[in-house]
């Protein structure tokens, strides 16, 4: 058996934060690839693993969301970094800080963004050039030793699709699958008119392990989405909302929800099924301290 | 007639580019009243879909069918509008992109696809786009608006700063500038001294077309 679906099975399980703000916080520069730091900066991003690790994140998230070839070509505008190097140690570095960390039991999760591209109409993204881009990234990930897949921030089914069909070509490790979704009059749906009905259809036909939902939602908004998805399946759910919408102050975004209030929130969505709850833009490790705490209390 | 302008304005909801081309062609067959055709026709039928998109009915990929459908009706149509460029000329041209270090593309085209569609002259300088490239275009171009689009906190300040060279090289009085982008509100639009901020595709149209000229 796999340690992490038993675990999941067994207890509600907590991911770690946001990983962008903070690197702002660190110091990330205008036009900087915040993937490039798990070269450049590898003891910061070290540091932030260990600091969600601290305040009690049972699965961290390698910093390599934006790092496929195709993403990575369209970011890095002064030549981009070797793909596969460069996913190999952003999961080396976290895999390093999970084996420093003083308490076993916790899961290294190789995340996986999307490419940034479109299928047409959109766009000129053909299936062919996705699933090579995101196989190349999985097979990184997977020789860095990470424990899961964590696709995130999808909003196009057919390439979340064409992701987990990648990774299976390369891992037998377990898949989890996020798409991202706005809450529109006729309910919740991604950019591309995705419905949680077709997610629970088509991504546990494609065998995840767990499906969910992260980011463009606050975690107020999220809620009702949780339980519509646990009408739907009966595979585990995972949900990690933003810390409110931004605001800006003196030029800056910032994200001025209390942790204590997002916590709250997560809460229900344990409640109505969420069997993995976390944060995304603007949740810090003082977020999952709370959460670990009111979850323990559970 | 009538029954014209509902298939006009149907087949851009449908986003049949094929239709939409066969029934330009027809309107200048027929001789039919081309601005009366465009306006309450096809533009009508883009209308729709810009609501429909807001209502949660329509999602991205009709929206940008539907876009180009648009725009191949109006590729026909255009010429026989008032000697030619009538249209483009009361509009005005638009010069956008996506501000230095942000690659965000997709607002923006969809920003850009609207405004062609409704008739805007648009000139789209991509992602990444410097500030002074910005500035030189709407010069080189006479442009009636810079629209800027800036999707990361970090990258926000480049759009005050088109604003700030457009004051230095005094051209403040000849362009208009609006910006959007997810970060971006009015509050940041007026603090920066912009014309306006545009939340999505449909609101830039209306914004566009309630200042032009």
């Amino acid at each position: 058996m796999n340690e992490f679906l038993d675990a999941l099975r067994e207890r509600v399980l907590l991911f770690d934060g946001g990983m962008g703000s903070m690197l702002i916080a660190a110091g990330l520069a205008e036009g900087e690839v915040p993937d490039e730091w798990s070269i450049k900066r590898p003891d910061t991003i070290i540091g932030i693993h260990t600091k969600y690790l601290e305040t009690g994140a049972d699965v961290i998230q390698t910093n390599t969301f934006g790092a496929t070839s195709i993403k990575l070509a369209a970011s890095c505008r002064d030549g981009a970094p070797d793909m596969a190097a460069l996913n190999i140690k952003a999961a080396e570095i976290a895999r390093q800080a999970i084996d420093d960390f003083i308490v076993g039991g916790r899961f290294l999760a190789g995340d996986i963004g999307p490419t940034g591209e479109f299928f047409p109409p959109m766009g000129t993204l053909s299936t062919d050039a996705a699933r090579k881009a995101f196989r190349e990234q999985a097979a990184a990930l997977e020789k860095g030793g990470v424990d899961i897949f964590l696709l995130e921030t999808m909003y196009d089914i057919r390439e979340a699709v064409e992701a987990i069909r990648a990774v299976r070509e390369v891992s037998d490790k377990p898949i989890v699958c996020e798409l991202t979704m706005e809450k529109k009059k006729k309910g919740y749906f991604t950019i591309m008119g995705d419905s949680p009905e077709k997610a629970a259809e088509i991504l546990v036909a494609e065998g995840v392990a767990v499906i969910g939902a992260n980011c463009s939602l606050t975690s107020g908004e999220m809620i009702g989405l949780v339980g519509e998805m646990r009408s739907l399946t009966d595979t585990p759910l995972l949900f990690q909302p933003n810390a409110g919408q931004p605001e800006l102050a003196d030029g800056n975004a910032i994200y001025r929800q209390d942790p204590g209030e997002f916590a709250d929130d997560l809460m229900k969505m344990v409640e109505a099924g969420a069997n993995a709850v976390g944060g995304c833009c603007g949740t810090t490790p003082d977020f999952t301290r709370v959460i670990r705490a009111r979850l323990d209390r559970m | 007639m009538k029954e014209h302008l509902d298939s006009c304005r149907q087949a851009i909801i449908d986003g049949d580019a094929e239709r939409s081309e066969e029934l330009a062609k027809l309107t200048l067959e027929k001789g039919m009243p081309v601005l009366e055709v465009v306006d309450n026709g096809f533009v009508a039928g883009i209308r729709e879909v810009g609501r429909l998109w807001e209502e949660g009915e329509l999602f991205l990929p009709e929206l940008v069918i539907g876009a180009d459908a648009m725009k191949k009706a109006m590729d026909i149509l255009r010429p026989a509008l008032e000697g030619g460029k009538g249209e483009q000329d009361r509009l005005g041209h638009v010069v956008i992109g996506t501000i230095e270090g942000d690659i965000h593309d997709i607002g923006k085209t969809l920003v850009a696809t609207m405004l062609a569609a409704n008739g805007f002259e648009v000139t789209d300088l991509g992602a990444d786009v410097p500030v002074a490239k910005f500035v030189e275009t709407a010069e080189e171009k006479g442009a009636d608006w810079i629209a800027i689009s800036a999707l990361l906190t970090t990258t926000m300040p480049g759009q005050k700063k088109v604003i700030e060279q457009l004051e230095a090289k005094s051209l403040r009085g000849n362009v208009r500038v609006m910006v959007g982008g997810a970060p971006c509100s009015e509050e940041w639009a007026s603090e920066i001294g912009a014309d306006g901020y545009a939340g999505d595709a449909v609101a830039a149209v209306a914004l566009a077309k309630g200042k032009a000229g």
